[in-house]
């Protein structure tokens, strides 16, 4: 028992150590999570849709994650000869290094954090931002007209919404008067959610933070980029196996971080009575998960010019007028505020 | 904004038909629901009802069908042991099910019913060559056979049909157990 | 320009479909994309090549022809028995009325006359496969602005959902969910059992609750609403240039429905209220469809109430390769099919009497087709998937 408190203390105070074990829990975590997310949206559209959704493998189709990634392990991966190799192969890999990396400074409990960054905000939005890269890239090197139309939607998509989000998630930061994000949920721990008070930036911030990281992860209504109608698979369709399951599986990634975040930034976090932290952090991410399922399996897409033209001429203005009312705001409301 | 609102509606509507029952509720092939009366998958050569084989190798399928998917092959004419008649017998017989629309216009033209439908749900085979239908094959199909026989369609077809008889009580005596 | 919406009455500029790619911007860099043969959005295999220039098209050519089966050739060794299960997988979404067309042109060409119970029925039945038929319509067309793993699939599942309600009747009635051979020359093969209408009836009064359902969740979607408004504006002129009837036509204003105007079967006895609109675009096909569901929906439910008595044919049941001869006679007999006019041009005499010589189809979706070097240039792909799918071209029918 000795050695196993010593261990924990060295693990605790060792930052490398620290980082290392929480890194590998959380990642694991994280990715089954994902995994299963598979299952329960194909069981959530299944009853949508008057049907059942996966029930023969395992027992109410638990399994059939396990079997989907087992199908896609044993697929071929062809490499097409014009294709650019080593990029070509590269790009899903940095698309899942990017979307993991974001998970680091994520907070799940008081204590449950990787790397516990001051500057935890500007860590997550520049890997949302960065991970446009390996989808233009994929489109690029696929050598395939279709490839090459989605990832220039993507990225013409990706850098827009970046804009409202970057705006969005400053409101939480001149609230809780700081990028920490365990400081921001803190924050909201003593005092209350920050989409109920100060009213009104709010609301209105978190409903736009959801919109955009909808748009940036290229999920319907936003989802032109990987439009299967017309562009089959969008970026990825040229991949084959498991090289095309990291799209799909990252796309599911970011949502859940797009829902964590939203849930840290602006309803508190792992703050909660009686559970412990953790808990009411997961069901939090796992509501706004639930409700970015259920917008995909609902509404029709959106045309790529409109798209845009909603970007930047409703969501861009509003999100300045939302950054001064909330600074505004923080100052007359906020304790802290008033020097 | 209008979107935002219009789109929660629409959830809504998604909403609602989680708690449907689901209408694939059965899972097909472990489990399979309950046909019409009068659906046809597959075929039988029957026995009339003296026991005697009821093909008379007539070649009237064989003309009529639509694929060319039926091939028979005329035994001997010979005396029926129950009428002393003669008659043509069946040598051979085989349906293609590979290539079958079901139309029914085999079973329409067939002067002495031998050949009907089934109602047996098909079973999907491994080789094109496990679907032809053998002779064999089609009588042992015989149990399964549903309402439709030639005598029947061309009741229903009568232009004479009793003016006298009520519409809704259509032709239904079904002589099929369903399998 | 500010104020003027363009619709079909006013003079819209289209662009010309023949022009020579060489004549375009030579300073563009033009890109050649086939939309191929495999493609999860045409309905059916169809190859469109599309010259883009970036995002927009410039020129569109079609090339149908991917699932041709010779089956006007295959009309000239079969007899008039066995036309009928073949012309089924003509335009293999609405059989009942391929049947019917066929059926009445072989009985226009033996001037004999169909039985009133006959006629009802068949009546009934091609208007409940108008119903079917545009439902797929419907829901191929939220698939394609939708997304087939999306929002637009759950729709596509719903109507599938209600259209198997009629497929159900259908099996009841004849055997085959799909494909059924019922209709014969003089009349029909099968009967109605009994309890059939009470189970129609109620069938179809649920499909039009879920009609309602559809509505909130689709029409009145603004998301919807802006990806098919004003996209694929069709001016009548050229609707009623190159032959279109059906709900492309009459949602660019040609006001023709054949029902209504050279009434053939029970539809002289009904009263069918035809919907136009004259804007063009692909809400107004699509809503020209919904609105014909819901009418079809009515006349179908007025119809079940009251099936008169009698026999359901006026010629013996078909016993032989033989039985039906015409010895000669041309006829052309077009029904409204739910893509527009199902023309049959028969000349009798082949075979013998006992197959017709020539058997020509008039298929309305080729008709659809044709506007495609018309309607595309100047959108983006996305445009183009929307406009393909509101023109609900079926390939079958337009390959044959």
């Amino acid at each position: 028992m000795d050695t196993i408190a010593a261990i924990w203390d060295t693990i605790f105070t060792n930052p490398w150590l620290h980082g290392l074990f929480f890194g590998i829990v959380i990642a694991t975590v994280a990715l089954t999570l994902v995994a299963w997310s598979i299952w329960f949206e194909r069981k959530l559209a299944g009853r949508m849709q008057n049907r059942v959704g996966p029930v023969f493998v395992g027992p109410a189709g638990l399994l059939q994650p396990l079997a989907d990634a087992l199908k896609l392990m044993r697929k071929d991966f062809v490499v097409p000869r014009e294709a650019d190799k080593a990029l070509f192969i590269l790009s899903p890999v940095l698309l899942m290094f990017f979307a993991l990396a974001s998970l680091a400074v994520i907070p799940f409990g008081p204590d449950t954090v990787i790397a516990d960054l001051d500057l935890g905000v500007l860590w997550v939005l520049a890997f949302a931002g960065l991970m446009l890269f390996p989808l233009w890239m994929a489109g690029w090197t696929s050598n395939n007209k279709y490839a090459l139309f989605a990832g220039m939607r993507a990225v013409a998509q990706g850098i827009s919404y970046e804009v409202p989000m970057l705006l969005m998630a400053l409101v939480p930061v001149i609230y809780a008067g700081s990028f920490n994000l365990q400081d921001i949920v803190r924050y909201q721990a003593d005092h209350s959610w920050f989409i109920v008070w100060p009213p009104g930036p709010g609301i209105v911030a978190f409903v736009i933070f959801f919109i955009a990281s909808l748009a940036e992860g290229n999920r319907i209504p936003f989802d032109i980029p990987e439009a299967e109608s017309e562009l089959i698979a969008g970026v990825s369709v040229e991949y084959a196996g498991m090289s095309y399951g990291l799209f799909p599986f990252t796309e599911y990634l970011h949502s859940m971080i797009a829902s964590a975040m939203a849930s840290v930034l602006f309803l508190g976090g792992w703050s909660g009575p009686v559970f412990p932290g953790i808990h009411w952090m997961l069901l939090k991410t796992a509501i706004l998960f639930t409700v970015i399922l259920w917008m995909r399996w609902t509404l029709v897409r959106f045309r790529s010019d409109q798209l845009m033209r909603a970007c930047w001429r409703w969501l861009v203005p509003i999100s300045v007028v939302v950054v001064c009312a909330a600074a505004v705001l923080r100052y007359f409301l906020l304790a802290g505020g008033a020097p | 904004m209008k979107y935002i609102y219009r789109s929660f509606l629409s959830m809504w509507v998604t909403f609602r038909n989680i708690f449907r029952k689901p209408v694939t509720d059965l899972q097909f092939p472990r489990t399979r629901r309950e046909r019409a009366d009068r659906y046809r998958t597959s075929f039988a050569l029957v026995h009339d009802e003296h026991g005697e084989e009821a093909c008379i190798a007539c070649k009237k399928c064989q003309m009529i069908c639509p694929s060319d998917i039926i091939t028979v092959v005329a035994g001997k004419k010979a005396e029926s042991p129950r009428t002393g008649k003669s008659r043509g017998y069946l040598d051979d017989f085989t349906l293609d099910m590979n290539a079958c629309i079901f139309c029914e216009l085999c079973v329409q033209v067939c002067p002495t019913d031998a050949i009907l439908m089934t109602r047996n749900a098909p079973r999907p085979e491994f080789s094109r060559e496990d679907l032809f239908l053998t002779r064999e094959k089609l009588f042992a199909n015989e149990p399964m056979v549903t309402w439709a026989t030639a005598t029947k369609l061309a009741e229903m077809q009568d232009p004479d049909r009793g003016q006298d008889k009520p519409a809704s009580a259509g032709e239904e005596s079904t002589e099929a157990e369903a399998s | 320009m500010p104020g003027k919406v363009p619709n079909a009455l006013s003079g819209v500029e289209l662009p010309d479909p023949h022009m020579d790619i060489e004549d375009y911007d030579p300073d563009a860099d033009l890109m050649v994309l086939n939309m191929g043969p495999q493609h999860p959005s045409t309905h059916g295999v169809f190859r469109v090549k599309l010259i883009m220039d970036g995002e927009v098209i410039v020129k569109a050519v079609s090339y149908p022809g991917y699932l041709h089966r010779g089956v006007e050739k295959l009309m000239e060794k079969l007899t008039y028995a066995q036309i009928t299960p073949i012309v089924d997988k003509n335009d293999y979404v609405s059989p009942m009325i391929n049947e019917q067309a066929v059926n009445m042109a072989f009985e226009a060409a033996l001037e004999v006359e169909v039985p009133r119970r006959a006629r009802w029925i068949r009546t009934i039945l091609a208007e409940m496969q108008r119903v079917a038929s545009h439902l797929v319509a419907l829901g191929t067309f939220t698939l394609d602005v939708g997304g087939a793993i999306g929002g637009g699939a759950s729709i596509f599942m719903y109507t599938f959902r209600d259209r198997e309600l009629i497929l159900d009747l259908f099996e009841e009635l004849t055997g085959c969910r799909f494909h059924y051979n019922t209709h014969t020359v003089g009349g029909q093969r099968h009967d109605i059992p009994a309890g059939w209408a009470g189970r129609a009836i109620e069938a179809l009064k649920l499909i039009d609750q879920r009609l309602d359902e559809f509505f909130e969740l689709v029409i009145a979607n603004p998301i919807f609403q802006d990806r098919s408004d004003g996209v694929g504006i069709l001016p009548r002129h050229l609707a009623l240039g190159l032959g279109l009837g059906g709900p492309i036509g009459r949602a660019s204003g040609v006001d023709l429905d054949l029902r209504r105007d050279a009434p053939y079967h029970c539809y002289d006895e009904i009263e069918v209220k035809v919907p136009t609109r004259t804007t063009g675009d692909c809400t107004a096909r699509f809503m020209v469809r919904y609105e014909e569901t819901r009418e079809s929906l009515r006349i179908a439910l007025a119809m079940l109430e009251g099936v008169p008595e009698g026999p359901i044919c006026s010629r013996k049941a078909v016993n032989s390769a033989a039985s039906v001869k015409i010895k000669d006679g041309e006829v052309y007999v077009g029904v409204e099919s739910p893509r527009g006019e199902l023309g049959t041009y028969l000349i009798a005499g082949g075979q013998g009497g006992q197959g017709p010589y020539r058997l020509k189809i008039r298929p309305p979706s080729l008709h659809a087709i044709s506007v495609i070097p018309y309607l595309l240039p100047g959108n983006n792909i996305s445009d183009a998937i929307a406009i393909l799918g509101s023109l609900d071209p079926i390939m079958g029918e337009v390959d044959r």
